[in-house]
């Protein structure tokens, strides 16, 4: 390093046409393009990620649906998830209600609401309501509802809070590491089968839930698949 | 520390090898060219741009890399919506299949089938074990049929006379208005022409109309009569295969083709069964009579070469043989006097008929449908002296007028089929559409794509589009006669019209299909009600609905005489068969089909003219031997000739009857000498994009696939005719055959043996090379296959096995892990000896799996995406030096997909971790992962892994090359309809991406799903055994297949892998394969002629079972070889 800075440093031969110092610019620039690129990867590593391109997306709906006023027993309503996404036991998707659920109740309340008027035309052309998706998986992952709710992964754990939502949002990542979090400690989210839709369920004391988990985990012989086969056909 | 080379075990001089194998006649000969080819990676072409010039290429990456550009505009994925139903239908769960009972429309019988369906669009055709004559098993045809409902040149919309877009009401009020019109005068002057069918509400719309119309003509026709026979007779014949233990055949392809193909291979599949010495005693033998190679005659024990004009009088010789040793001397007598001119060994017909005698009561002769009715009714008479298992059902078939009636039209209405282009040369109905006042034509295709309608249209008639079977109510029949639905599971996808609804009015009802089959069922069920209705429209058969046995019928001598033409090298004689791609014609424009390759020959996309080596020989195409070989001296194989990697066949000429065509040359072992075997259902003059070639379309011209026989077919010989003639063309023209794709190079992977060799040594498949090579598992060789699936023993291996089944992966159950139920390890076993290679399984994973159809130029370059390789091995013992090309070879038809190694080789050389071992011992692959190495491929010692050279899913056939700037499938584009086949529970995957067989990991994790689903807060997650079939195991009509967990001593495959026949294939490269073969048992009458020799491999199965003259025969055969010190011994 020395020899390398003396030689640097050497004194220009008489009529150089550049200055002395020109002669640090090649290190100069290495370094340089060393800390770009470091930072760019860092960068990239960071940012070009779910965690920070997809969370919080929270577009408009065409008609401005509340969970928060709807769903959940804190609501106004205290509907049950399963009320509207009535499959989610049953499918590896978890349905978008069809608008004539919605017409359970609002052919008798808000008929003619404009914030409704959508959801009749729909019920009264049969013409899809055009829900934007929020929770968007790469076409070549196959996540299952009704394996996890059936077997003590609530909604809550991917999805947040949503019986507190007024729009819906997506809260959590969902990119691999996040489902492998969770394919690895099942322990940390297991809850007992009641307790699935009740997106507010806490066990009493934080570590009760490690003691429950573990107790779910053996008891129904819980091994959550790590192999690529899992999640990719 | 140098590279190892790995040599793969060679026999020593003087040692016996096993038997040489050949898939063809230029693996057999070893020539230079097919070393070179078998050595490449790839097929020479399939990773090379040919197509594209360089300066070419390099404006399109960049024109590609500009495109790119833009679409990086915007960071998050594009916008995406859902759309949940307005009112949510009954039974549809999104993201659940729903099954509906259904049936696959057949001329003779209908196929029972269960259609997948994902919200209402039909995905996949399964058999419906409901119905138990076809168990879970469909045919190829079956199969392919969904994706005919997608076929992007259906028609449409229908037509006027005057080329008007009709509406849906508007053609029915042009049938109205033809139909009153016609019973003006009676229906003077009105013919239909329309294929034969099953459906009872047909057959009663029919009755209708005839007596609505008593002047109109009724013609049915179809090109490849199955009913021919019954026609005659006026009953059906049906042999009780699964009863039957000798079969005689007489060139009828009862295992390879026609409706009933499902339900004779499973019958006959179950009387082949052999894991014991006495179940070899009990297994069903089958001789064959017949010209051209077929699935059957693949599948003989004793095969006897003969031509189609002479095999009638056979029969009456067959016939006479049997009476003459039932004690029928006099009767024997008066049939053997009325034959004349057959040529044949008459020790082979003595021994046969022995046979068939010794098993009376439980032997059986199976007639051709096409041989004479006097042949019939003399095998008949011989079925009764042998108390044969057959059936004779009162079908209530009618014969309806002949073909050559619609000259007298005046008005034509042609339902269905494709007449213009597959009627006999002697009836030009083209000349009765434009002879006829009016014509309305429907059918499947409009006239852009189909002869018929096309000449309809210029004639100025009415076409109406027709729907899909999946789109429309109707009934049928199956072989037996149980009464089974035809039920619309999607609506009409176009504005279409179902064939009952076209007739109708002609038969002056006025009911929609649906009441039409309602009123048909409250006639052939005791139970009316609506609940019975439902409940048969739910389950799919309509139990003892079967057709009425026939008690009295005639059995009499038969009073015409049988002469044989002599047939010779100036008198050949031409086979005419539906071809496997296309049927008669009528499939022609299915990728699926076009694209699986003929079990016999393996050509793909076009059809050939087969010619047995003796008169290839005769030709003196040659003289030019070009491999000189030890054993065969010097040989001409210019007819099969290899140019560059590709198959290379003289073209040739045959006239008979001042017509001719032209087709290029294909050398097929095992053909009568004087037989050529012509393919019909090809050389399509207007048709769709798969029917025909895409280059010539890409010039503006329409040129059909292959070349066109039914110019030769006339209608007194529809199966076959003599008087050919054969000249040869002075070209050659290359030819689509995937024969030599994928080579093994020969290894032996192919066991087989004698039934007799089976009973002295059950345990003859475990020798052979493995009993040479190292053994894989040394000391942990008595593991059981449980132990050995789970723990992945070192055996005497220097390096320790990663464990790939380290369960539970979860912290919690570190330190606990023997509480934690062992992972199902999931396994397969294909048992060779009841494969027919018929081909089914092949379609099914190919309509499973999403697997693209690449069309011919690529498969030309050797791309072919098929999962499932179904090798055809031939094999001949008798060779010595100086012989010819064998004409009397052995086949051998060997599946060939994933076969999931433990320690799988591809794993080891993948840089980017895409393919690795789950938990369960699968061996996947992680697309997303994939960059397109295929070092994988370069690995694999089986050659099962398939690239995606190109983007086949998202751009057209022709347009592979111009990447973005081609024209890509649009949603809205009638190219893109076939997407909507597509597996939802499966990837589509894109260009630069390895695919192989999954062992269906999507029905796997479906089945753990559910069972876990359902477990909910209990333990009970392992997957019962049958709750889970993969595509390939449940299409296959011979129950080869079966899969499932093999840690579970109790389950299928765990008991079919523990047969004494099971071996792996290419074990000793220490693969470990998950996927093992349970050995080929031929059944042998060695009283036979010749039988002394059989199986052909027999010499060096005895040399194998004794390890040769160097190794002497004092040991004692058995276990003992297989285990791991005695191998070791010998190689040292």
């Amino acid at each position: 390093m020395r020899k390398l800075l003396e030689f640097l440093n050497r004194p220009a031969s008489r009529g150089n046409f550049f200055s002395h110092s020109i002669n640090a610019a090649p290190l100069q620039i290495i370094v340089c393009l060393l800390i770009t690129g470091v930072v760019v990867v860092a960068a990239i590593n960071e940012y070009a990620t779910n965690k920070y391109l997809n969370v919080g997306y929270t577009p408009d709906q065409p008609v401005a649906f509340d969970h928060s006023f709807h769903a959940g027993p804190d609501s106004v309503l205290g509907l049950d998830c399963r009320y509207c996404h009535n499959f989610v036991e049953k499918s590896g998707h978890s349905n978008v209600p069809s608008s004539n659920t919605c017409w359970n109740c609002h052919s008798q309340i808000k008929t003619d609401s404009p914030a409704l008027a959508l959801i009749k035309r729909s019920v009264e052309t049969g013409e899809a309501v055009r829900w934007v998706k929020v929770h968007k998986l790469p076409d070549f992952v196959y996540f299952n509802h009704s394996v996890h709710v059936n077997r003590g992964v609530s909604c809550v754990e991917c999805h947040g809070r949503i019986d507190q939502q007024a729009v819906v949002g997506q809260q959590k990542s969902l990119n691999m590491s996040f489902c492998l979090d969770c394919h690895r400690n099942p322990e940390l989210v297991l809850r007992p089968l009641d307790k699935i839709t009740d997106l507010s369920y806490k066990t009493a004391k934080p570590e009760d839930q490690v003691e429950q988990g573990t107790k779910f985990v053996h008891d129904w012989k819980v091994n959550p698949p790590q192999s690529c086969s899992g999640c990719h056909r | 520390m140098s590279k190892k080379v790995f040599e793969h075990p060679v026999a020593q001089p003087g040692e016996p090898t096993g038997p040489q194998y050949w898939r063809s006649l230029e693996e057999r000969n070893k020539s230079p060219e097919f070393r070179t080819r078998a050595e490449r990676e790839f097929v020479d072409g399939a990773s090379q741009i040919t197509t594209v010039e360089r300066r070419e290429f390099l404006m399109l990456m960049g024109a590609s890399f500009g495109l790119a550009g833009l679409g990086l505009a915007g960071c998050r994925e594009p916008r995406t919506h859902t759309l949940p139903y307005a009112k949510q239908p009954e039974n549809t769960i999104p993201g659940i299949a729903t099954f509906y009972a259904s049936s696959f429309p057949g001329e003779f019988a209908n196929q029972p089938l269960l259609v997948e369906t994902h919200q209402h669009r039909p995905t996949k055709i399964e058999g419906n074990p409901s119905h138990h004559a076809n168990g879970t098993a469909s045919s190829k045809f079956a199969q392919a049929s969904v994706l005919d409902l997608y076929d992007p040149d259906r028609a449409q919309a229908s037509y006027g006379a005057n080329g008007e877009l009709l509406s849906l009401a508007a053609s029915r009020d042009f049938l109205r208005s033809l139909s009153a019109e016609a019973k003006a005068n009676g229906g003077a002057g009105l013919v239909f022409v329309a294929r034969p069918s099953t459906s009872p509400t047909r057959a009663r719309l029919v009755a209708s109309l005839k007596s609505n119309l008593p002047q109109a003509t009724w013609i049915e026709y179809t090109p490849v009569a199955q009913n021919q026979a019954e026609l005659a007779l006026g009953y059906r014949v049906l042999p009780e295969y699964a009863v039957a233990r000798r079969f005689l055949s007489l060139d009828a392809d009862f295992l390879g083709s026609g409706d009933g193909m499902v339900e004779a291979t499973r019958a006959y599949a179950s009387a082949r069964r052999a894991d014991s010495a006495e179940q070899a005693e009990q297994m069903a033998r089958l001789y064959v009579v017949e010209s051209t190679f077929s699935i059957t005659g693949a599948a003989a024990d004793h095969r006897l070469r003969a031509g189609s004009s002479q095999i009638s009088a056979l029969a009456a010789l067959f016939a006479a043989e049997v009476l003459a040793q039932t004690g029928k001397g006099s009767e024997a007598a008066a049939l053997r006097s009325k034959v004349s001119g057959v040529k044949v060994d008459e020790a082979w017909v003595k021994e046969c008929v022995a046979d068939l005698v010794a098993h009376k009561g439980k032997s059986v002769i199976v007639a051709g449908n096409h041989l004479s009715v006097e042949a019939h009714r003399a095998v008949q008479l011989a079925n009764d002296a042998l108390a044969a298992p057959v059936k004779y059902l009162a079908s209530g078939v009618k014969v309806t007028a002949a073909l050559s009636a619609v000259k007298s039209a005046k008005t034509l209405v042609i339902l269905g089929g494709n007449p213009v282009y597959d009627a006999p040369a002697d009836v030009n109905v083209a000349e009765a559409i434009k002879s006829a006042a009016k014509v309305v034509r429907w059918g499947y295709h409009g006239a852009a794509f189909d002869e018929t309608s096309a000449a309809v249209k210029a004639a100025g008639g009415v076409v109406l589009a027709a729907s899909h079977y999946l789109e429309s109510w109707s009934d049928g029949r199956t072989l037996d006669g149980t009464y089974v639905p035809v039920q619309p599971m999607i609506e009409p996808l176009f504005p279409t019209l179902s064939e009952l609804e076209v007739l109708s009015p002609f038969a002056g009802v006025t009911q929609e299909p649906y009441a039409l089959v309602r009123e048909t069922f409250n006639g052939l069920s005791a139970n009316k009600s609506d609940e019975a209705f439902a409940a048969w429209l739910a389950e799919g058969v309509l139990a003892k609905s079967s057709y009425a046995v026939i008690t009295d019928r005639l059995s009499t001598l038969p009073s015409g005489s049988f002469a044989a033409p002599e047939l010779s090298e100036t008198n050949l004689e031409v086979r005419f068969v539906p071809s496997i791609h296309s049927g008669d014609g009528l499939y022609a424009n299915n990728g699926w089909l076009a694209e699986s390759p003929d079990p016999l020959t393996r050509t793909c996309w076009e059809n050939v003219i087969l010619i047995s080596p003796k008169m290839a020989k005769r030709l003196e195409i040659e003289p030019e031997p070009m491999v000189i070989n030890e054993y065969i001296g010097a040989l001409n194989r210019n007819i099969n000739q290899i140019s560059a990697g590709k198959l290379l066949c003289r073209v040739a000429k045959i006239t008979v009857g001042g017509a001719t065509i032209e087709g290029p040359l294909f050398i097929m072992p095992g053909l009568a000498d004087y037989t050529l075997g012509l393919q019909l259902g090809f050389g399509r003059r207007v048709a769709g994009r798969v029917a025909t070639r895409v280059d010539e379309r890409l010039a503006g011209r329409i040129t059909g696939n292959g070349f066109n026989v039914y110019p030769l077919v006339e209608t007194a010989q529809a199966a076959f005719r003599a008087g050919v003639k054969l000249t040869l063309v002075a070209k050659s023209v290359q030819v689509c055959n995937m024969q030599d794709h994928w080579s093994m190079e020969g290894r032996d992977v192919v066991r087989e043996g004698s039934a007799e060799d089976f009973k002295k040594n059950t345990n003859f498949a475990k020798l052979g090379i493995d009993g040479h090579a190292p053994a894989v598992y040394g000391k942990d060789e008595n593991l059981s296959p449980a132990e050995k699936a789970i723990t992945t023993p070192r055996g005497n291996s220097a390096y320790e096995h990663p464990d790939h089944s380290v369960a539970p992966n979860v912290a919690v159950w570190k330190g606990h892990e023997a509480e934690f139920p062992k992972l199902q390890q999931w396994g397969m076993s294909i048992d060779l000896n009841t494969c027919t290679g018929c081909n089914a399984c092949v379609t099914a994973c190919q309509s499973e799996n999403n697997i693209p159809v690449v069309g011919r130029d690529q498969v030309l370059k050797g791309r072919n995406m098929l999962w499932i390789r179904m090798d055809r091995y031939f094999f001949d013992g008798r060779e010595k030096p100086g012989m010819e090309i064998p004409t009397d070879p052995q086949v051998t038809f060997m599946g060939v997909a994933c076969q999931h190694c433990e320690t799988a080789p591809c794993e080891t050389v993948c840089p980017a971790n895409a393919t690795v071992h789950d938990d369960q011992g699968l061996n996947t692959m992680a697309y997303n992962r994939c960059i397109g190495t295929r070092y994988c491929a370069n690995n694999c010692p089986y050659k099962v892994r398939r690239f995606n050279f190109l983007d086949y899913n998202k751009h057209e056939a022709g347009h592979y090359y111009e990447g973005p700037l081609g024209p890509a499938k649009l949603p809205k584009d009638p190219a893109d309809l076939p997407q909507l086949q597509k597996n939802p529970d499966v990837s589509v995957r894109m260009r630069g991406v390895m695919e192989k067989c999954t062992y269906c990991v999507q029905r796997i994790q479906e089945a753990k799903i559910h069972q876990k689903a359902h477990a909910r807060n209990s333990a009970d997650i392992r997957v019962p055994d049958g709750a889970l079939k993969v595509a390939c195991q449940q299409a296959c009509p011979a129950e080869a297949i079966e899969f499932g967990d093999i840690t579970d001593p109790h389950s299928r495959v765990a008991k079919a892998k523990a047969s004494s026949r099971t071996y792996g294939a290419l074990t000793y490269l220490n693969t470990r394969p998950r996927t093992t073969y349970q050995a080929k048992l031929r059944n042998l009458n060695l009283r036979m002629p010749g039988a002394i020799l059989l199986p052909l491999s027999r010499k060096e199965m005895e040399g194998r079972e004794g390890h040769g003259a160097t190794h002497g025969a004092g040991h004692e055969v058995g276990n003992e070889h297989a285990s791991a010190p005695h191998g070791e011994a010998h190689h040292q």
